[in-house]
Order: structure tokens, then sequence, then C-alpha cells
């Protein structure tokens, strides 16, 4: 497995009329083909935002601050935008949390799909277009493609217009497709079917997929990996068995301690105190030491190196410098 | 005062589409809600778990059915006119959206008064503010944010003061619409905590409405589960979670992910059907366990 994608100390600052966020601080990570990478945090910690700037697709006034995000051997952060939108082009694709929104509700589902075909691929016969919207609607598991092709996205459950959302993503191929909350907006039952579906897509195709959640259940079907976010910075990062089952991070910690299938049974649920930071003014040190009643005094001071655990495990946290060993351990 | 505080039988609801056509959103719904308990309702979207809140709180006037709010018949124009400031005070409710069920332009202390300044009670604690302040401090909220208006508060800290709202009239009955939908991870926990302190030190009886299935396991006492408009299962927590027979609540709880990368990569999930059976007949299978009992399931 090769790797496709390495973000080098990225940095993101975004200016608003209130003043500058600090949304993505000093990130670090790789991302290899055929793998998926679980980035869960809190509304606000950043985790979109990650997302878009990889893709360099930044709201107005955000800007990349620092750092390189390499596609190969190419180093994104200094192409123009013109070698960016052929790039975004073959490389890149993303499902947004709401079908609706994605899809154009005055156009049929196979057009909209023939169109992101001709996009990614140029100009091509038209027997060869519809060829092809045919094999991606039946590959996302919509019955009937022939008929369906020429339907509206209202005719169309929720789950289903998922599905032809996913359609559209893979028209080009791509090496890296982006996932923001692609569930989120589903019931249950549907949910479980678009994850096995994201998965099948997977060992298909060998895509390399970013997968952006909060929810912890989803994250353990399907990450081969997990990067915690918080406060716009990774603290923890690891194989999803590293992060279930030897949390490292007083925040992950925390996070899989407050839910409620672990607490069967008591009075109350164990919660992490307080509230997320705004990334308008960082806190100096770990953004993390308010909330965390092991912090350190030096938690408050300066911001913890990213400590590695295994080859493949790493956490942010003062806990975890040798000199701390006493205080890192718990009980 | 009466054992169930709450009673609805034989519920119904259609919005008219046109002339001729009508959607089903409530279909023969009955249950009870006993006091002092937390009755989750749990259902996908568009199963009518709304449309059952608003009918409670009186904003729908349902098509069939009776509804008896300690005895009162709120269904009934006459008897709800009689007793509408008991039964506007009585019941209270908490919507998903703090963002939009809470006015911008008004102080945090305003928000928490308005249901006093409404129905025109005087504030036991000499003023509306202290009121603010007493019912602040109850819900876990700095006195601080006194004088914040909404906007400037975090999503989980406009949810307590949305609370700290509906608990100013001190209700016999709070429903909660997807309470917690909207909050991350680590303030749902708290907010659920909030919850459970209120019922269990406070007497408070909810309606929990929620799609989060894990979390109404571990806060409910009773759950309903409703599809397409009907109720099809309805039995303690304990008892729904280990044992469920419909078919749809088995299918509901087979899909919850598992928070656990080893048990959940290999666990894999039945073929779901498009539709679930909606017929059959009310029945007791067990002690406090009910289910729509169809012939082929």
């Amino acid at each position: 497995m090769g790797e496709i994608l390495n973000i080098d100390h990225l940095s993101v600052a975004i200016d608003t009329p209130r003043g500058q966020v600090q949304a993505v601080r000093d990130v670090s990570f790789s991302l290899s083909q055929g793998e998926t990478l679980a980035i869960v945090g809190e509304s606000g910690c950043g985790k979109s935002i990650l997302c878009k700037s990889i893709q360099r697709l930044l709201p107005s006034g955000g800007r990349i601050t620092g750092g390189h995000i390499f596609f190969g051997n190419e180093d994104l952060t200094e192409k123009s935008e013109r070698a960016m939108t052929r790039l975004r082009r073959s490389a890149f694709s993303m499902v947004f949390q709401d079908p609706m929104t994605a899809l154009n509700p005055t156009m049929t589902v196979g057009s909209q799909i023939a169109e992101a075909v001709r996009l990614h691929h140029g100009r091509l016969p038209k027997a060869e277009v519809s060829r092809r919207v045919l094999e991606l609607m039946d590959r996302v598991g919509i019955p009937e493609p022939v008929l369906r092709q020429h339907q509206y996205p209202h005719h169309f459950s929720g789950g289903q217009r998922q599905r032809l959302v996913l359609a559209m993503a893979l028209a080009g191929e791509p090496a890296v497709l982006f996932a923001d909350e692609p569930t989120t907006a589903l019931d249950v039952t549907i949910q479980a079917q678009i994850l096995d579906l994201f998965r099948k897509i997977q060992e298909d195709l060998n895509t390399a997929t970013i997968f952006v959640t909060h929810d912890l259940g989803v994250v353990a079907r399907i990450a081969d990996r997990v990067a915690v976010m918080y406060a716009g910075k990774i603290v923890e990062i690891g194989t999803a068995e590293e992060i279930f089952y030897d949390p490292r991070h007083p925040y992950t910690k925390g996070l899989l301690r407050s839910l409620p299938a672990l607490s069967r049974g008591k009075a109350t649920l164990p919660t992490l105190p307080g509230m997320p930071p705004t990334l308008m003014d960082p806190p100096a040190g770990d953004a993390f030491a308010y909330r965390n009643d092991q912090a350190l005094a030096i938690d408050y001071e300066e911001a913890p190196p990213m400590f590695s655990i295994t080859p493949t495990h790493a956490a942010a946290t003062w806990l975890l410098d040798p000199r701390a060993e006493k205080n890192g351990e718990e009980k | 005062m009466t054992e169930n505080l709450l009673e609805i039988s034989h519920l119904t609801h259609k919005f008219p589409i046109d002339r001729r056509e009508s959607l089903t959103a409530l279909d023969d719904v009955s249950f009870t809600l006993r006091r002092g308990e937390i009755f989750g309702l749990v259902g996908e979207s568009g199963s009518g778990k709304s449309t059952l809140a608003r009918c409670v709180m009186n904003v729908y006037r349902p098509t069939a059915g009776k509804i008896l709010f300690n005895g009162i018949e709120t269904t009934d124009p006459r008897a709800f006119r009689k007793n509408r400031a008991y039964l506007q005070s009585a019941r209270q409710m908490i919507f998903q959206d703090s963002n939009s069920s809470l006015d911008p332009k008004w102080q945090a202390w305003q928000v928490i008064a308005e249901p006093m300044r409404l129905q025109h009670v005087t504030p036991k604690r000499g003023s509306y503010r202290a009121e603010a302040e007493f019912q602040m401090h109850y819900v876990g909220l700095d006195p601080l944010y006194l004088d914040k208006y909404p906007p400037e508060l975090s999503g989980g800290q406009r949810q307590r003061l949305a609370i700290a709202r509906a608990l100013t009239m001190e209700p016999e009955l709070l429903v909660a619409d997807e309470p917690i939908a909207a909050l991350d991870v680590s303030i749902q926990a708290q907010i659920v905590n909030l919850f459970r302190h209120l019922q269990q030190e406070h007497g408070f009886t909810f309606l929990f409405i929620a799609h989060d299935l894990s979390m109404v396991e571990f806060l409910c006492d009773r759950v309903g589960v409703l599809y397409h408009g009907r109720l099809v299962e309805l039995a303690t927590a304990k008892e729904l979670y280990a044992n469920p027979l419909h078919p749809y609540t088995q299918a509901l709880l087979s899909a919850i992910p598992v928070p656990d990368p080893r048990r959940e990569r290999h666990r894999v999930l039945p073929e779901f059907p498009d539709t679930f059976p909606t017929d059959g007949v009310w029945t007791e299978i067990g002690p406090e366990h009910f289910v729509l009992k169809g012939e082929n399931h």
C-alpha cells in the first residue's frame, strides 16, 4: 500500500470580521491507498476545514499559513489555482452530510451523474457516458438503474440519494474520497447500509477515504485508522484498535467514557467538564488542559509535542513525557 | 392527582395534502405516561414523533383520539379553554435547535422569565432577574451569563438555557423533542445527566423524543417505538433492548453501531426490508411489554 497523501505541519487561519480563527493548527498525518482514516472531534474543532484545506477549497478569508500538503510528490500548497482545478477533477471527491442539497432537484439523477462523468473524463461518446452512468448506479446499489436514471432526486429515499451522491463522487475515480458526516442525516438502519457500501467501494476500487464524523460507533465500523481532533489539533492518532482499546490522550479517554453504551445501568454518564475553547484566541499550551483533571503545570505554558507510543500510535499530551511518568497513569 | 400524568388513547393525526388525499402522521397511538418517569419515544425521521409531541402540547388538534393530561381532556376545546392557564404552565417543551427556539435579541434572564411574564406570575424570589438567576443555577449555568444573548452562548449552554426557561413554571410534564441531537458528544452526556438529575431529585416527568437509541436506553424508564405513525412496540427500556419482538424494533436495535472496532467490523447486518409490517393486534407479551403482533411475525 503506497502512501498517497502526506500532510506536514499544516496550519490554516480564517479571517473573520471578529478576528482571526486558527482553525487548523500544526496538523500532520499521512494516508495510504485503500485506507480509511476517520477524523473525529466536536463541532468547530476544525475537522471540516482540514478536509477543505487539503483540496484547497477554503472559504473566503481562509488561507494556509504554514506547512505542506504532499499528494504523491507534488506539494499542493504551491500549486496555482488552475493546476488545482485540474487536480481536483482527477484526484479528489467529496460527499457531504445532506444529500438533498448536493443534488439538483430539477435534473434527472442520470443526467447529473453523466455531468460528473463528463467533467472528469472530458469528451466521451454518448454511449460510453451512459454505460458509465449505469455502471456507477449499479456499483452504489441502486436497483433497476436503466429505469431509475430518468427519475428526479425527490423520487428517491434519503439513503438512495446518498448513494447517488456517492455515484457522482466516484465518477472521476478519485484517489482520495472525502466524506463529511455522510450518514449523520440518515436513519440508523439506512446508515448501516451506507457504511457497508463505503467499505465495499474501498475494497473494490482501492480508494483512500477521509471520513469525518462525531459518532464513535460509526468510526468503529468503518475506520482503519483514527485521528482525534481537538481545538484545531490532532491530539491522538492511531489504528482503530489502538484508539479504542488503548487511548492515551485524556480527551480521547473522556470521549470514549462518555458513551452511553459503556454506562448501562449506572446513575450518571461520565462527562468531560466544561466545553471546547474558541479558536479565535486559542490558549497557550495544551488547549485541553482546562478540561483535564490530570493537567500538569506545563500544560498551561507549552503545547505538548506528539509522543510516539508505537510506530502507528501517537498522542499529544505531556502525560506521555517520561518525566511525567508518575502522573501519567490513572488509579 | 391521577396516577397517570398523561393518557393518550387512539390518537390519529392526518395532514391534508389536497381535497381528496391526506397523510396519516399518527395512526391509532395509545400509551400512558406515569408520574415521575422518563418515557422515551424513538423512531426514524418521519415516523410521527414530533407530530405526537405537538398534539400533546395542543399545537395540533388531532383528527381523532383523546389526550388526558392530569384528568383534563386537552383535546376537547372547551375543557382546554377552561384550564388554559394551568395547562400552558404545567406542560413545557424543549426543542432540538436552541438556535431558533430562543430569541437572539433577548438576554438570558429575559428568556428565562418570559413564561412567568406571560402567565402574570409574581416572582417568588423578588424579581424576574432573581428568579432567572435561581433557575440558571438549578440547571448548572453560571449566573455570569444572565445578561448574555443566546448567540453568545455555546450549543450546550443554550440548551441549558432552554431547559431553565421550561422549568420556571415548575411544570409537571416536560416534552423534549430531540434535545441533544444537535450537541457534541461530550456535551450530550452533560445534558442527559441533567435530565436524570431533574427526574430523580425533583420528580419531573419527561417525554423524551430521540433517535439516538443508546442514549434512550441509558436515560429512559420505558420506551415506545414509532414506525410510520404506528406504535409498534412498548416496554421498559431494559426489556425492549434485551428482548425486542417487532421486526422493526429488531432492525433498529441491530443497526446501532457498537463503539468496539473488533466486534463492529465483523458484525454482519441482516438485509433490512424496505418496509416493516404495521398491521396486527396490540398484544401484551409479558409484564409491561406490548407489541403490535401480526400473523406473520
